[in-house]
């Protein structure tokens, strides 16, 4: 395709998500650093900085939580490998000789500066990274599977118990590393150049081609698959980009704090980061620093009220019977309502998924200009999808009996076949989401049976759902850039159409910065019939198009389903209820009937078959 | 010989209080598909309960019936104040208002009672042995395991006998054709929660008799044995719950008196690492209510 293979557009994927971050970075450390002047002392001093470091954590919890919507509970475990990793490296060694005298592998004798001491850290917490992603991934994680928390919890947990009992090297729960550095975080320059490096890895990576695939990925991973997208491998750059920012926030965290306790980064560093997360908003990264800044002024607030009463900010209650609430302990309450709070009345936080540079971009930026429809484009060559002798059986059902078709990429061709005959199921072997039994897939006579459905995709089979599955809360116009993003490195030909290219044909231009979500229900077909065109195949395989749809609409459909066929040169396979539909667009039906082809031949001689009649009237095939 | 058998009885003792935790997480992972991580404040909340009864001169056979009352009326408050309201959320947003509740609960008791450990008399036969041929074993043991036998047939029954729960068995294996079948989705999930309350009630008992205080934190352990449990037992599965916990409990006894100090310490954290690596590496045989996405 045109674009770049990493960031779709530059100004708006790259120059504008530099220019938020900046402004991003600006406000936080602006507003922090004001109130400081304003307040005075090192108390609030140390506040700001810890929030900005909270903040650094948050945006690295963000690269992983939000893009992929694997929620993780370990990340503040992966925070306690760094911490730990730096405060080994970096303390003085007289200091270790008085707290861990016994510790192994020479690491009394390490000194290091702090620099090294931070990049050793995220080095090693990257490579352990690199093996719970690898565990992750086998485990099927995905948004919202139970097999994530657990992982992610037992990191946690485990690294705590280890924290805890190894004291040869951590120094156990009392004693814990303390430094003897001398330096602190006082002059904040190298905290300033992490967080905003932070703040820019983030947003770029949110836009970045594997940003974008791991967020198809958080709103269907079905979907995923099916147009191209290995999700693990996405989700795991997700996971190392974002372990890397955490080790670095980890260990700027033990730096400024001074020593590395087992509860430093545990339960409540991991309930403090998951709440600033949420409350913002846990797919953006605006919302994500948002949530620290209002978080950290709660936690404050709350704690000066708990603690000095209620005279604090001019507000004077003197008399009023308020101190059940206005007491020590407040700080931690508010957190735990907070989460509840926001988990009922707003789970997306206070600003879901907007993001900063994507406003300006809609303000400021250049406007795109209204592309022309795509020209169509010629077969060139022809390839040929066959099935063959495919079986399935479910238990002791069997869905599929045989299943013998045969299509080119010349023509439109139609699966018919009254409920339960085993269409979607052979469209799901087909595509590799449900294994044969027996039987083989080929494509252009190469074997495709039982490859993983991304690679199928990839091959140049792709496929839409019969209950239409979008990428729901992306917009119209990122739907058809993640396909054509798959499609510009995986496939070998290119069709030269771009993504507004596609988006225009399907007549959704005006929608085109809309959520999917938002789009009635022919809208939804047409778009997600533009998203599989994206991926330039071989061969769109169409699970009933129509259903749902009025005469009138499918209809309409037809012709849509030609040109968009016609855009990418891409043959055609569609199952449909509607006998108008099946009529109006194949060159050639296949029947089926109780897993087997039944019949075979042009519309008309379809509809005349006796054996077809018979089939979808429940009477007897009299042959 | 002996001393294994002593071990496992021990251990049996330890791990019925974990099964009757761990059947209460399943049960509402059935019916709601959440991992409840604020099950251990049931424990919390009843835990004060009994301290402020002990402090007005109850004696343990008022404070147990007690103890069962709290549980479930806590469990139901929880439902009705916080889940009811995550009810058709995504399993994100109801793993984390479990998460934050369990946090919520123990950060008011830290406030309105103090971080302070709250230490009350265990029961005087608490570490009264008793002789069987060879074999001393705890009463305590024996009672723990008498009272959950009895529980759990009791629960079978519920569970098997009544409308409510066939109406809940349905609703762990199909939540939305359940309703569709007219069964109640309110009373069944409110009778979930009132039925994990009561088991995490009569686990609660023993739990406090061992350990003789509450504290605001005094949750986390047992939501952790709980979760434990039932994640070896395969999560849905009640009678997995049960194995679970019972499994957990011999582990740890004979875990903790073969190896040497330290490492005994780290029997949790062994256990939930073997976890982990079964969801890695076996993540089919374990989530056995999953199902499979129609596409």
């Amino acid at each position: 395709m045109a674009s770049s293979q990493f960031f779709p557009s530059r100004d708006r994927d790259v120059a504008f998500p530099i220019l938020g971050s900046a402004l991003l970075f600006a406000a936080l450390v602006g507003a922090g650093l004001l109130y400081a002047a304003l307040q005075g002392g090192t108390a609030s001093q140390n506040l700001v900085t810890s929030m900005f470091i909270d903040a650094m954590m948050v945006v690295g919890l963000q690269i992983y939580v939000g893009n992929t919507g694997v929620f993780s509970f370990g990340h503040i475990g992966f925070g306690a490998i760094a911490g730990y990793t730096f405060a080994l490296l970096a303390i003085d060694p007289a200091d270790k000789l008085a707290r861990i005298p016994e510790a192994p592998f020479g690491l009394l004798d390490v000194n290091t500066s702090p620099v090294v001491a931070t990049l050793v850290a995220v080095v090693v917490t990257v490579l352990i990274a690199g093996v719970v992603g690898i565990g992750l991934a086998r485990s099927g994680a995905k948004s919202g599977s139970v097999s994530a928390t657990v992982i992610t919890l037992a990191l946690l947990f485990v690294t705590h118990e280890v924290a805890k009992s190894w004291t040869d090297v951590t120094g156990g729960d009392r004693a814990g590393l303390a430094f003897g550095i001398g330096d602190t975080l006082d002059g904040r320059l190298a905290l300033f150049l992490c967080l905003f490096a932070s703040i820019v890895v983030a947003r770029l990576f949110a836009q970045s081609r594997s940003g974008r695939l791991a967020q198809a990925a958080r709103e269907d991973n079905l979907a995923a698959r099916a147009m191209g997208i290995n999700p693990t491998v996405q989700q795991t750059i997700a996971l190392l980009l974002s372990v890397g920012v955490i080790a670095v926030a980890a260990s700027l965290r033990v730096y400024e704090v001074g020593s590395v306790l087992p509860n430093l980064f545990f339960f409540d560093y991991t309930l403090l980061t998951l709440v600033m997360l949420v409350v913002g908003g846990r797919n953006s990264v605006s919302g994500a620093l948002l949530g620290v800044a209002a978080i950290t002024a709660a936690r404050e607030l709350a704690r000066r009220l708990g603690s000095e009463g209620f005279e604090i900010f001019g507000i004077g209650l003197d008399g009023a019977p308020l101190d059940w609430i206005f007491r020590e302990g407040l700080p931690r309450v508010v957190l735990g309502f907070a989460m509840v709070g926001f988990m009922i009345w707003r789970p997306d936080g206070l600003i879901d998924d907007w993001e900063l540079d994507g406003w300006l971009h809609r303000r400021f930026g250049a406007k795109s200009s209204r592309p022309a429809s795509a020209e169509t484009l010629p077969v060139v060559e022809e390839h040929v999808l066959r099935t063959d002798e495919v079986v399935v059986d479910f238990g002791g059902f069997r869905a599929l009996d045989g299943a013998n078709i045969e299509a080119s990429n010349r023509e439109v061709v139609g699966l018919i076949g009254p409920n339960g005959a085993g269409k979607t199921t052979l469209v799901n072997v087909i595509t590799g989401m449900v294994e044969p039994t027996e039987g083989r897939v080929e494509l252009a006579g190469s074997d495709l049976t039982s490859a993983p459905s991304h690679e199928i995709a990839r091959a140049g089979l792709v496929r839409t759902f019969q209950n239409l599955r979008l990428f729901s809360s992306l917009t119209v116009r990122e739907n058809v850039e993640v396909s054509c993003l798959v499609a510009a490195s995986h496939r070998v030909h290119s069709t030269g159409v771009t993504a507004d290219e596609l988006v225009e044909t399907a007549g959704l231009w005006e929608h085109r910065d809309r959520r999917a979500s938002e789009l009635d229900y022919g809208n939804s077909r047409r778009l997600e019939l533009a998203r599989a065109a994206g991926m330039n195949p071989t061969f769109l395989l169409l699970d009933e198009p129509t259903s749902g749809m009025s005469d009138a609409e499918s209809l309409e459909m037809v012709e849509h389903v030609r040109r968009m066929a016609a855009t990418v040169g891409a043959g055609v396979l569609v199952i449909d209820h509607d006998l108008q539909f099946i009529v109006g667009i194949c060159d050639r039906v296949y029947c089926l009937d109780q897993g087997t082809v039944i019949s075979e031949g042009s519309p008309s001689e379809i509809q005349a078959d006796p054996a077809v009649q018979a089939a979808y009237l429940g009477t007897a095939a009299q042959t | 010989m002996t001393e294994l058998i002593q071990n496992v009885i021990d251990g049996l003792g330890r791990g019925s209080i974990y099964a009757l935790l761990a059947l209460g997480v399943a049960v509402i992972f059935g019916v709601m598909h959440l991992l409840n991580f604020a099950h251990g404040e049931l424990i919390t909340v009843s835990g004060y309960a009994a301290y402020a009864a002990f402090s007005t001169g109850w004696s343990w056979y008022l404070v147990a019936p007690l103890v069962i009352v709290v549980s479930i009326l806590t469990s139901l408050v929880i439902e009705r104040v916080a889940f009811s309201r995550v009810r058709n959320a995504s399993s994100f947003t109801q793993l984390l208002t479990s998460f934050g509740i369990h946090f919520l609960v123990s950060a008011m008791f830290v406030m309105y009672v103090g971080a302070r450990v709250k230490t009350f008399s265990e029961p005087s036969w608490i570490s009264d042995t008793t002789a069987i041929g060879p074999i001393t074993v705890e009463v305590f043991d024996l009672v723990v395991i008498a009272v959950t036998a009895v529980t759990l047939a009791a629960t079978v029954v519920i569970l098997q006998k009544t409308m409510f729960g066939l109406a809940l068995r349905a609703a762990a294996a199909d939540f939305d054709t359940a309703r569709l079948m007219g069964v109640d989705s309110d009373r069944v999930i409110r009778g979930a929660f009132a039925l994990s309350g009561a088991l995490a009630g009569i686990a609660g008992i023993f739990w406090l008799m061992r350990a003789g205080n509450t504290a605001p934190s005094s949750g986390i352990d047992p939501m952790l044995k709980g979760v434990l449990a039932a994640l070896i037992g395969g999560l849905g599965s009640l009678r997995g719950a049960v194995l679970g916990g019972l499994a957990l409990g011999v582990a740890e006894v004979v875990l903790r008196s073969q190896l040497p100090g330290t490492a005994a310490a780290l029997t949790d954290g062994v256990v939930f690492a073997l976890i982990a690596l079964l969801f890695i590496f076996r993540p089919q045989g374990l989530i056995t209510v999953s199902h499979a996405e129609r596409v």
